[in-house]
């Protein structure tokens, strides 16, 4: 978690910078939540990460250089420069990049799974995040009910982070509560106060075990306040102060944090230096990177077909003329 | 034995089937009840557990198609009608398109996209929709006109590693009958002279050949020899035949059964004029459906898109100029 | 120590500027990394610009109030060499990306719009190709042509078949098929090149005028001379005398332009094999007619046998021609395509002439003087002078 907040506030500072192009998106608060999914993953499930599941990556084993790279467009990227900050993976270890449209993943995890089903692989899960925004799309209804019936072992995982950009719950749905939808589509549901790291772990860790277990898919609603912007372009001044200061608005590592000196896990010296720690991956990783060239348009051989017989030539073979 | 365009897409998927575990069928009533156009008939029994049933989820269904795929799995989707693949429209271009370009993973899935029209189908059940899928990168789009190519290119489309587009035109599927299935054929990407000529060249693809191939034998009484080209495939186009034929005839006619702006007429000429401009003896022309919505009523639609009638006008027009 | 750039950062995805609204630290003092030093206001937030190191503010570019566009340097801040390794900007690769490489998609603040007035450079209405009257030549056609060296006179012959009967290529090929069936030559290379001359210079309009003259002081003065020039240099120098007073008549029209000649330099037609040669008597004003025979003598010899150097021909600005040594009488030469005139000289003849003085006719040798022009850059009566002035100089063949 400490990681993940600690590579977001560089990416933040970077962009602030101007170091990075197009939009940065952090996951400030949603960490606690984020990593009990990761951690409650094995090698060989599928995870599909949305925008703010950083933690979430690193715990699943995403390297921290894969972040760096595609959010410094590095052409040692997994992405390779061609796509960008959140939407990076590796598909065949089994994270998938997301695209845009939210709730577009869901389908894609159900569709891994059931490959994994044809080859009768056992007891994987495939997990995948939304927030509350995403349970509105035509995608997400399609996806969830697509994989009840099939019965997958799909956890999804919804971030109530009150706010999708700046439309709050009262704009994104009617019914009393998220969960609710779970028995419209005839799954488990599953709820927690996502500020919360050890009900998170405990939470994700029954879902992520029924679905494992053969308990058809999981839907997780966890309640949490967005502590960053859409995107660091947005300064999210529609989130009232008394939202900040609730209990819902609590820092996850704050709370993680004090439970760990309540528990005497480790003490003030202990924690300053998991965060120091921390900081110096984060600094060795970016100033690695920063040293990386991006891609170089000119040898790129810009084909988006694996057929490369198949692939059209359309402009005049000059290639100054035409990036 | 003779069989039909549509049975021969039967058999195309049923080899797959039987040749490559990683094929399955996905799509709503292919099941037990063998597709809405009977298609997959059958399937389901000779193959359990590979032909499924899917829930009126387009944009699900695609995605779970791509998802397979990246499993190492080759889906054929199979989309009740093209008009209907609209819902899934995001799952093909935002994702199945893009995945190999980012990812360098590739997305080999199949989408079967029963196209065109037939009397009283009406505006959601006719549409031909290869040029909107043509304009994004990262996709194949076939356009069989000929049983055997129904065949064969169906086979070839489920052994690309790419994502393809496969429009099977609905009224070929029970009016268009072959002796026997291919044991060869033509690549993927070139087109074919179905009908050499000498006069001027149509260039059409999927069920406007037949309507071509027509407009020609009835000019052929008047003493002018039209050559007829088959695309086969829209994305890849096979420029260099299109251009050599044009070089032979000096004139074109470029006919196709969906809307003018932006269609493969378009390109076609698009690209006939900069790769051949010093090749055409006349301006190219081009025909279309009408810029409408097609109509249900068969009086209207029969004029809405191009028969062998008005190709006939068109290339005697053509010939004139 | 370093200096790098504070620079105005992407605020949001359609954010191109920012006002600076306050300053929270002042040139010299020292910041942290990623301390905000600069507070700015777009119109969908305020937000903070940070340190870009950790080091001494060097000074503040920016003013208060002010709108600076995305990618903007702001100020400086002076980082240690350490600072520098630090963040990897001791690297040349590096120091490109300090600044956001955002290029010409950034609109300038302040940038106003010149408006300019967006001038057609087609004008008039499209003919739709196929219209009647509308005749054009297909770029299958033209290429063909172009191929075969072919121009729009060599299809005079055909007949088109095509809208507005135009030449179609089915047409052209079965012309050029037809044509498989006559007896074919090939043509020398110099009749080809006339052939063009001659093509291009008749895309004016071209007309003539003419005069006869007596030669029979011409005729008298030639008996006496040694070396004997012949009739046509007489008329060459004649006319360079002419022309001298008045060259302009002799000057070609560009656009809306007259082209002086620059001397008179003066060709004569020579035959050779095939076609036709001009060596050229340079300055023919200046030097008098017992100078130049030699020189022309000379020329035509060297014409005759093709031996013509390079700097003996080109860069006349008119010809004189001798067609009566064919025997014709009468003829209407076509200017060379770079010359607006050309100086024609008949057959002499026997013809009966009214004397005045005797009161009856005379036999005298007679010889038509006809002058073919441009006549876009002269008319019949600046034409008709000018012959008249040659004529009247040949009369008085001891002042040439």
């Amino acid at each position: 978690m400490l990681l993940s907040r600690v590579l977001d506030e560089k990416m933040a500072s970077l962009y602030r910078g101007g170091k990075i192009h197009g939009g940065v998106f952090l996951g400030r608060g949603q960490e606690a939540l984020s990593v009990s999914v990761g951690l409650a993953l094995r090698k060989g499930d599928i995870f599909a990460p949305l925008i703010r599941d950083g933690a979430g990556r690193l715990a699943f084993g995403e390297p921290v250089l894969d972040a760096v790279r595609t959010y410094l467009g590095s052409a040692l990227g997994p992405m390779r420069g061609r796509d960008g900050n959140v939407h990076r993976g590796r598909p065949r270890e089994g994270l998938f990049p997301m695209i845009s449209h939210l709730g577009a993943m869901i389908s894609v995890v159900n569709g891994a799974l059931l490959a994994r089903r044809f080859r009768k692989v056992e007891g994987i899960v495939g997990a995948t995040c939304v927030g509350e925004g995403g349970t509105s799309t035509g995608a997400f209804h399609e996806a969830l009910n697509q994989a009840a019936i099939e019965r997958l072992p799909l956890v999804l995982v919804v971030a109530n982070n009150q706010f999708a950009y700046s439309t709050p719950n009262s704009r994104q749905f009617a019914c009393r509560e998220l969960g609710d939808k779970a028995i419209g589509y005839g799954v488990t549901a599953h709820k927690v106060d996502g500020t919360d790291l050890e009900q998170c772990l405990h939470t994700l860790g029954g879902a992520v075990g029924q679905a494992r277990a053969g308990g058809g898919p999981q839907l997780v609603v966890a309640e949490l306040l967005r502590l960053c912007g859409h995107g660091e372009h947005d300064d999210a001044h529609y989130i009232t102060a008394q939202l900040k200061h609730s209990r819902l608005g609590r820092d996850c590592l704050k709370v993680a944090e004090e439970h760990l000196l309540r528990q005497h896990w480790a003490d003030a010296a202990g924690v300053r230096k998991f965060r120091q720690e921390a900081v110096l991956e984060i600094e060795q990783a970016v100033a690695l990177v920063q040293r990386e060239a991006g891609p170089d348009p000119f040898k790129e051989n810009w084909c988006a077909l694996a057929s490369r017989h198949l692939s059209e030539r359309f402009e005049t073979p000059d290639p100054a003329a035409n990036p | 034995m003779s069989l039909t365009y549509l049975e021969a897409i039967r058999e195309a998927q049923a080899k797959a089937l039987a040749d490559d575990p990683r094929v399955f069928i996905y799509g709503q009533d292919v099941g037990d009840f063998g597709g809405a156009f009977k298609a997959t008939k059958n399937l389901a029994a000779e193959f359990p557990g590979r032909v499924l049933d899917a829930p009126i989820s387009e944009d699900a269904i695609i995605g779970a198609a791509i998802g397979a795929a990246i499993e190492g799995f080759r889906p054929i989707v199979e989309m009740q009608f093209a008009d209907f693949s609209t819902p899934g429209f995001n799952q093909i271009i935002n994702h199945a398109a893009t995945l190999f370009w980012r990812t360098n993973v590739p997305c080999p899935i199949t989408v079967r996209l029963p196209s065109g029209g037939t009397s009283g189908s009406g505006p959601f059940h006719s549409q031909s929709m290869e040029a909107i899928y043509a304009h994004y990168p990262g996709l194949i789009v076939m356009t069989p006109a000929t049983v055997e190519d129904a065949y064969s290119m169906l086979l070839e489309a489920v052994a690309i590693d790419d994502p393809v587009i496969f429009c099977e035109h609905k009224y070929l599927y029970y009016h268009l009958k072959a002796e026997c299935l291919p044991t060869e054929a033509m690549p993927v990407g070139k087109a074919r002279i179905a009908r050499a000529g000498r006069d001027l060249t149509i260039v059409a693809y999927s069920a406007m050949l037949h309507e071509a191939l027509a407009a020609a034998e009835e000019m052929a009484g008047e003493g002018t020899e039209i050559e007829v080209v088959d695309l086969r495939t829209i994305k890849p186009l096979d420029t260099d035949t299109v251009v050599a034929s044009v070089a032979r005839t000096g004139r074109l006619l470029c006919v196709g059964e969906a809307w003018p702006w932006g269609g493969v007429t378009a390109e076609v000429i698009a690209r006939v004029a900069t790769e051949g401009f010093d090749l055409l003896d006349a301006p190219p022309q081009r025909l279309n459906a009408k810029d409408t919505p097609i109509p249900y009523h068969p009086d209207l639609w029969s004029v809405h898109r191009p028969t062998a009638r008005s190709i006939v006008a068109a290339a005697r027009n053509l010939l004139r100029m | 120590m370093k200096q790098i750039p504070i620079i105005m950062p992407q605020l949001g995805e359609s954010i191109a500027e920012a006002t600076v609204i306050n300053f929270l630290i002042k040139a010299g003092e020292e910041v942290a990394a990623d301390q905000d030093i600069i507070e700015v206001e777009t119109n969908k937030a305020t937000m903070n610009v940070s340190s870009p190191g950790k080091g001494i503010v060097r000074d503040f570019k920016a003013k208060l109030n002010e709108s600076y566009p995305v990618g903007a340097v702001l100020g400086h801040v002076e980082i240690s060499v350490e600072e520098t390794r630090r963040l990897g900007l001791d690297q040349p690769a590096s120091e490109e990306a300090q600044a956001p490489a955002n290029g010409g998609s950034v609109a300038k603040t302040g940038d106003t719009e010149r408006k300019r007035k967006v001038e057609p450079t087609v004008r008039g209405l499209p003919v739709p190709a196929h219209a009647a009257g509308a005749s054009y030549m297909s770029p299958r056609m033209k290429a063909r042509m172009d191929e075969l060296g072919l121009h729009a006179a060599d299809l005079a012959g055909v007949a088109g078949s095509g809208a507005a009967g135009r030449v179609t290529i089915q047409d052209f090929e079965r012309f050029l098929a037809n044509l498989e069936k006559h007896k074919l030559t090939s043509a020398s290379t110099m009749r080809v090149a006339v052939a063009d001359a001659m093509r291009r210079s008749w895309t004016r309009p071209i007309a003539t005028v003419a005069l006869p003259c007596l030669f029979e002081a011409l005729l008298a003065h030639r008996k006496a001379s040694h070396p004997k020039a012949g009739p046509a240099l007489y008329a060459l120098r004649a006319l360079a005398v002419a022309l001298a007073e008045n060259s302009a008549v002799a000057g070609r029209l560009i656009g809306n332009k007259i082209v002086h000649p620059p001397s008179i330099d003066l060709g004569f037609a020579v035959e050779a094999e095939e076609g036709v040669l001009v060596p050229v008597l340079r300055k023919a004003d200046v030097r008098p007619l017992s100078e130049l025979v030699g020189r022309y003598n000379e020329l035509v010899e060297l014409a005759r046998q093709r031996r013509l150097p390079n700097d003996a021909t080109g860069g006349s600005i008119a010809t004189v021609t001798n067609f009566g040594t064919f025997g014709l009488t009468w003829a209407t030469p076509i200017p060379l395509p770079e010359q607006t005139l050309v100086l024609g000289l008949g057959a002499g003849k026997k013809v009966p002439h009214w004397d005045e003085k005797k009161g009856q006719f005379v036999p005298v040798t007679e010889a038509n003087l006809t002058l073919s022009f441009d006549h876009r850059v002269l008319d019949g009566g600046a034409a008709g002078r000018l012959l008249s002035k040659v004529a009247a100089l040949l009369q008085e063949p001891e002042t040439l």
